[in-house]
C-alpha cells in the first residue's frame, strides 16, 4: 500500500493540471459558444487564403 | 390548391402558385421565385459564388422576413464610421487593425453563419469574421485602412442581416462573471471527484488501525481539498446568505451555507482530533451540484441581459437635426427648402430641436409634427400592425417608424424621458423588485442536509448503545448512501434538458424557474396582435364581383405593397393566365394597369370618383371593424370591394378550445380598437367578460395585477409582443414574448418563442407539465432511494463498501430519467420532411386558401 504515498500526490498533481487547463480554456472563451462550432465543421474548406496575423 | 400547381420559391421556400412562378421565373435555370426580391438575392448569392448557403441552411423560416433596404441608411453608416463609436465599441490591435463585436439581427441557422463567415474572402480588408449562432454575436476583425465598418454593415444588409452596435463594456463584464462562475464550477467538480476517490479508500475499510499513516494522510488531504471547495464554491453561497441576512431576509442560501459549514466544521474537528465521522465527500459534492445549478441559471440570465442591451438598438443612434429653421418656412415640406440638415448623435438632441425624419427612418425622440404628412407604424410600441396617418400637430414617440414621406418634428423628450425610455425603466425596476423564485431543489437540499445530520446523530447514538464497534461503520454507510448528488441534480438536470429541447423547438425559456409555474398555469392572457392573428394583412371579407376581383389581382404581381401581397394570396392560382401590361402604381392610393386588355385599377376608395352609397356604406362598416377596404374597378367603375385586415390564424381557435377544456381561463387583452378586439374574441369564442380592447400599456399592467389580486393562487401567463406589453409581461407570473414583436419585449419576458403563431404556446404549456413530471419523478426516485438507504444503513444492513457502490447508481438513475423525458417532442413523423420543401410548409398552407 505504500505505493499510495506516491500515487495520491500524482493524482493531486494531475487534478491541479486539469484545473489549470480548464481555467485556461475558460479564459480563452472555449465554452462561450457551444453551438456554432458544431455547425462550422460542416463548412467546406476554402481555397487557402491569407491567415490572420 | 393542389400540390402539383404549387411551387416552392428557390430562395425563401415560400409556396406560391404557378402564375407567380411564371411571372418572375428565371428561364435559364428553371428556377422558381415567389417574388423579384428573392430572385435578386438568389442571384446575388450565385454571383458571389455562395451557392452552398442553400445546402447549409436548415430550413426556411416559415414566413419570409421582410428586408427593408432602407433600414441601413446613410445615417447608420456615419454612426459606424464615427471615431467616437469606433473608440467606444472596438479595440485596436497591435498591427493597427480593429476588432468589434456586433449584434446581428436575422441569423437563424448554419447557412447564415456560413454566409457571414465568408466575408473575409469577399470583402477586401476584412481579416476575420466569427459569427455566434446562439447569441447572434459577430466578431469582425478588419483593417480600417482598407475597409470601413459601414461597408461591412452594408455588405451584411445585402443578405438581410442587420448589424447593431452593442455596449461592449457591459457585455464583457457579464461574460467575465459568467466565466468566473464556470471556473468555480470546474474547480469544485475537480475537488469533488478527488475527494470521492480518496474517501472510497475509507469506505473500503482503511482506518487508523490498518494503516495509520495513510489514513491520516487521506484525512488531511480531503480536509485540504474540501477547504478549497469551500473557498472557491461555498463562498458564493456564504456571500449571498450574508447579504440577505444583512437585509433582514432569510434566503435559501442561508440553510445551504449552514449545512455546508456545519458539515465542514464537524468533519474538520474530527480530522484534527481523530474522532468522529468525516463528511467531506458529501459537502464537496453538494457544493459542486448546487453551484452547477446556479451557473446554469446565471448563463440564462446573461442571455436576458444581452437582450436588454439591444434596447439601445431600438432607438436610432443618430438624428437629422435641422440647422437653420428661420422664419418664413415654406408650407410644404422638402429638405432642400428647409436649409441644411446635419446628422448628430441622438443623445445630443435637446428639447426644442427640430429634426427631420425621412421615410423609412425610426423616430429618434418624442416629438410633435410641425411639417409634413405621412403614415407611421407604431408596431414596436403598441404592436398595432396597421400604419397610422400623421399630420402636423400629431405626437410621435421615439421608436415609431415613419413610412411614407419625410416629416419634421419638434423634439419634446429625449433619451430616458421618452415613452420608450420610461417603459424600459419600468421594466428594469420591476425586474429588480421581483421576488426570486426559490428553487425547489435548493429548498430540499438544505433540509436534506439537516435531516442527514440528524439521522447520522441518531444512528451514532443508538448504535453506541447497541454495538459500539459497528457504530462508526454504520454512520459512514449512512452518510455515503445519503450522498445528495442525485437530489441536488434532480431538478436542475431535468430542467436543463427540458429547456434545451424547447430551444430546439424555437421556444427559448430564459429562466427555468418559470417551468414550475407554467405547468400549473390557470390564466392565459393573450395579446391579440401577432399571437392569435396573422400579424400581417389578409383578405377577410369581400363584396361585389368576386371573380372579377380575383382576376384583377394579377396586377398585384407587379407590386410589393403588403396589401398587394395579401390580395395575391387571396386570388389564388387562378390569376396565372392573365396578361398584365402598363402597370402604374400611385403610392398611397393604388395601382392601375391593363389586365387582359381591360383597364383595371385597384386602390383605396377615395381614389375613385363615383362611389355608390351602398358600397361606401359597406366600406365604412369594414373600416369600423378595423379593416381596410380596397376597391376594384374597370375603367373607373367600381365592380368589387374587399376588406383587408389582420386575419385570425387558422390554428388559434383549436388551441384556445383545448386550453379552455383543460380548465384554463383564456383572456384577450389588446391595444387595438375595442370593436376589432370584440370581433376577434367572438370569432375565437372567448368569454366576452374576459375580452378587453383599447387598453393602454398601463391598463394592461393593471389588468394583470388585478387578476393576480383577485385570484391569489392564480398562475398568470401573459403572451404578448411589443414594448407596450413589457410591463404586463413583467407583472405576470410568467411572461411569454412571441415572434414578430420587438426583441425588446425579451427583457421582460421569461420565455421567448421564435416560431409564429399560437401553437408553440400550447406546446410550451404541455412541455412544462412534462418537465415538471420528470422533476417530480427524479425527486421521488432519489428521495425514496435516500430514505431507504438511510434507513437500511441506520439499522446496519449496509456496509460502507456496498454504500459506495450503490451511491453512483442513484445519480445515474437521475441522469437517465432526465435525459429520456418526452417534453417538446419534434414534429410527429407524418409531418417530417419526406418531400422536404412541401411537407415542411404544411402549416402555411391554410393561409394560401382563399379567405371565406
Amino acid at each position: 500500500m505504500t505505493i499510495l504515498y506516491l500515487l495520491i500526490p500524482i493524482a493531486m498533481a494531475l487534478a491541479v493540471a486539469a484545473v489549470i487547463t480548464f481555467t485556461w480554456a475558460v479564459r480563452q472563451g472555449q465554452f462561450d459558444d457551444l453551438e456554432t462550432p458544431a455547425i462550422r465543421v460542416l463548412f467546406d474548406d476554402e481555397e487557402p487564403k491569407e491567415e490572420p496575423k | 390548391m393542389t400540390n402539383s400547381s404549387a411551387h416552392t420559391c428557390d430562395h425563401c421556400g415560400l409556396r406560391f402558385s404557378r402564375a407567380a412562378k411564371e411571372a418572375v421565373c428565371d428561364d435559364k435555370r428553371e428556377l422558381a421565385f415567389c417574388c423579384i426580391g428573392c430572385q435578386a438575392v438568389y442571384h446575388t448569392l450565385h454571383e458571389a459564388g455562395l451557392e452552398d448557403f442553400y445546402a447549409l441552411r436548415e430550413s426556411w423560416s416559415e414566413e419570409a422576413q421582410p428586408v427593408d433596404p432602407e433600414r441601413l441608411q446613410a445615417d447608420q453608416a456615419t454612426l459606424f464610421d464615427s471615431p467616437q463609436f469606433l473608440q467606444d465599441h472596438s479595440e485596436v490591435l497591435a498591427d493597427g487593425t480593429r476588432r468589434i463585436e456586433l449584434h446581428i439581427e436575422g441569423v437563424h441557422c448554419g447557412g447564415c453563419i456560413w454566409l457571414i463567415e465568408r466575408m473575409p474572402r469577399l470583402l477586401e480588408g476584412v481579416v476575420d469574421a466569427r459569427q455566434e449562432l446562439a447569441r447572434r454575436r459577430l466578431t469582425v476583425h478588419w483593417d480600417p485602412q482598407r475597409v470601413q465598418l459601414s461597408e461591412i454593415a452594408r455588405w451584411l444588409s445585402q443578405f438581410g442581416f442587420q448589424a447593431h452596435g452593442i455596449d461592449a463594456k457591459n457585455v464583457e463584464q457579464r461574460s467575465q462573471s459568467s466565466k468566473k462562475m464556470l471556473t468555480r464550477v470546474g474547480i469544485c467538480w475537480a475537488v469533488a471527484a478527488n475527494v470521492m476517490l480518496l474517501t472510497i479508500a475509507l469506505y473500503a475499510g482503511l482506518d487508523a488501525q490498518s494503516d495509520p499513516g495513510l489514513y491520516t494522510g487521506i484525512l488531511w488531504t480531503t480536509f485540504g481539498l474540501a477547504a478549497v471547495s469551500l473557498y472557491v464554491g461555498g463562498s458564493v453561497f456564504f456571500r449571498r446568505a450574508w447579504t440577505s441576512l444583512k437585509a433582514g431576509r432569510l434566503s435559501m442560501d442561508a440553510p445551504i451555507s449552514l449545512g455546508i459549514l456545519a458539515g465542514f466544521g464537524h468533519s474538520g474537528w474530527a480530522t484534527i482530533t481523530g474522532h468522529g465521522a468525516i463528511w467531506f465527500d458529501s459537502i464537496v459534492i453538494l457544493t459542486a451540484a448546487l453551484l452547477t445549478a446556479r451557473y446554469l441559471q446565471i448563463r440564462g440570465n446573461s442571455l436576458a441581459a444581452d437582450a436588454a442591451e439591444r434596447l439601445v438598438a431600438l432607438l436610432p443612434r443618430t438624428a437629422r437635426r435641422v440647422l437653420s429653421s428661420g422664419p418664413g418656412l415654406p408650407k410644404e415640406s422638402g429638405a432642400q427648402e428647409l436649409g441644411s440638415v446635419e446628422v448628430v448623435p441622438a443623445e445630443t438632441l435637446v428639447v426644442g430641436d427640430r429634426i427631420e425624419v425621412r421615410a423609412g427612418d425610426v423616430v429618434p425622440a418624442d416629438g410633435c409634427v410641425v411639417i409634413g404628412k405621412s403614415e407611421v407604424s407604431r408596431a414596436v410600441l403598441t404592436g398595432e400592425s396597421r400604419p397610422e396617418k400623421i399630420a402636423p400637430g400629431g405626437i410621435l414617440e421615439a421608436g415609431t417608424t415613419n413610412l411614407t414621406s419625410p416629416i419634421y418634428l419638434d423634439v419634446t423628450a429625449t433619451g430616458a424621458s421618452t415613452r420608450v425610455g420610461q417603459l424600459m425603466e419600468w421594466v428594469r425596476s420591476g425586474a429588480k423588485d421581483r421576488a426570486p423564485v426559490v428553487q425547489f431543489a435548493d429548498r430540499l437540499g438544505s433540509y436534506f442536509i439537516s435531516f442527514v445530520l440528524l439521522a447520522a446523530l441518531v444512528t451514532a447514538v443508538a448504535w453506541s448503545f447497541v454495538d459500539p464497534t459497528r457504530a462508526v461503520a454504520n454512520v459512514i454507510a449512512l452518510l455515503v448512501i445519503a450522498c445528495p448528488c442525485a437530489l441536488g441534480m434532480a431538478t436542475p438536470l431535468a430542467l436543463t434538458v427540458g429547456v434545451g429541447r424547447a430551444a430546439r423547438r424555437g421556444i427559448h425559456i430564459k429562466n427555468d424557474d418559470v417551468i414550475e409555474a407554467l405547468a400549473a398555469v390557470t390564466d392565459v392572457v393573450f395579446d391579440k396582435t401577432g399571437t392569435l392573428t396573422e400579424g400581417r394583412p389578409s383578405v377577410v371579407d369581400s363584396y361585389g364581383d368576386q371573380a372579377f376581383a380575383r382576376r384583377a389581382c394579377a396586377l398585384e404581381t407587379r407590386s410589393s405593397h403588403p396589401v398587394g401581397r395579401a390580395l395575391l394570396k387571396w386570388a389564388g392560382p387562378g390569376i396565372s393566365e392573365a396578361e398584365v401590361e402598363e402597370v402604374e402604381e400611385t403610392p398611397g392610393a393604388g395601382i392601375r394597369g391593363l389586365v387582359d386588355g381591360s383597364d383595371v385599377s385597384i386602390g383605396r376608395l377615395s381614389w375613385f370618383d363615383d362611389v355608390s352609397s351602398e358600397r361606401s356604406n359597406w366600406a365604412e362598416e369594414q373600416a369600423r371593424r378595423g379593416l381596410t377596404p380596397v376597391a376594384f374597378a374597370v375603367g373607373g367603375e367600381i365592380r368589387a370591394l374587399v376588406a383587408v385586415g389582420d386575419g385570425i390564424r387558422p390554428e388559434s381557435k383549436g388551441v384556445i378550445e383545448r386550453l379552455r377544456r383543460r380548465g384554463i381561463r383564456v383572456h384577450l387583452l389588446s391595444g387595438d380598437h375595442p370593436r376589432v378586439v370584440e370581433e376577434t374574441g367572438r370569432a375565437l369564442s372567448i368569454d366576452e367578460g374576459l375580452t378587453t380592447g383599447g387598453v393602454s400599456p398601463e391598463e394592461k399592467l393593471r389588468y394583470i395585477e388585478a387578476l393576480e389580486r383577485e385570484h391569489p393562487l392564480a398562475n398568470v401567463a401573459m403572451i404578448g409582443d411589443g414594448v407596450n406589453d413589457a410591463a404586463a409581461l413583467q407583472a405576470a407570473t410568467v411572461g411569454v414574448a412571441v415572434h414578430g414583436g420587438a426583441e425588446a419585449s425579451l427583457v421582460a419576458a421569461d420565455v421567448f418563442i421564435v416560431r409564429n403563431g399560437v401553437a408553440p404556446v400550447e406546446e410550451l404549456l404541455q412541455g412544462s407539465q412534462k418537465i415538471m413530471s420528470v422533476v417530480h419523478r427524479n425527486l421521488k426516485g432519489s428521495g425514496v432511494y435516500n430514505l431507504l438507504g438511510i434507513t437500511l444503513a441506520g439499522f446496519g444492513f449496509i456496509t460502507p463498501l456496498l454504500a459506495a457502490v450503490l451511491m453512483p447508481i442513484s445519480s445515474l438513475g437521475v441522469v437517465a430519467s432526465s435525459l429520456i423525458q418526452s417534453s417538446f417532442e419534434p414534429d410527429r413523423p407524418e409531418e417530417l420532411p419526406e418531400k422536404a420543401p412541401i411537407a415542411r410548409h404544411s402549416t402555411t398552407e391554410p393561409a394560401m386558401e382563399p379567405a371565406p
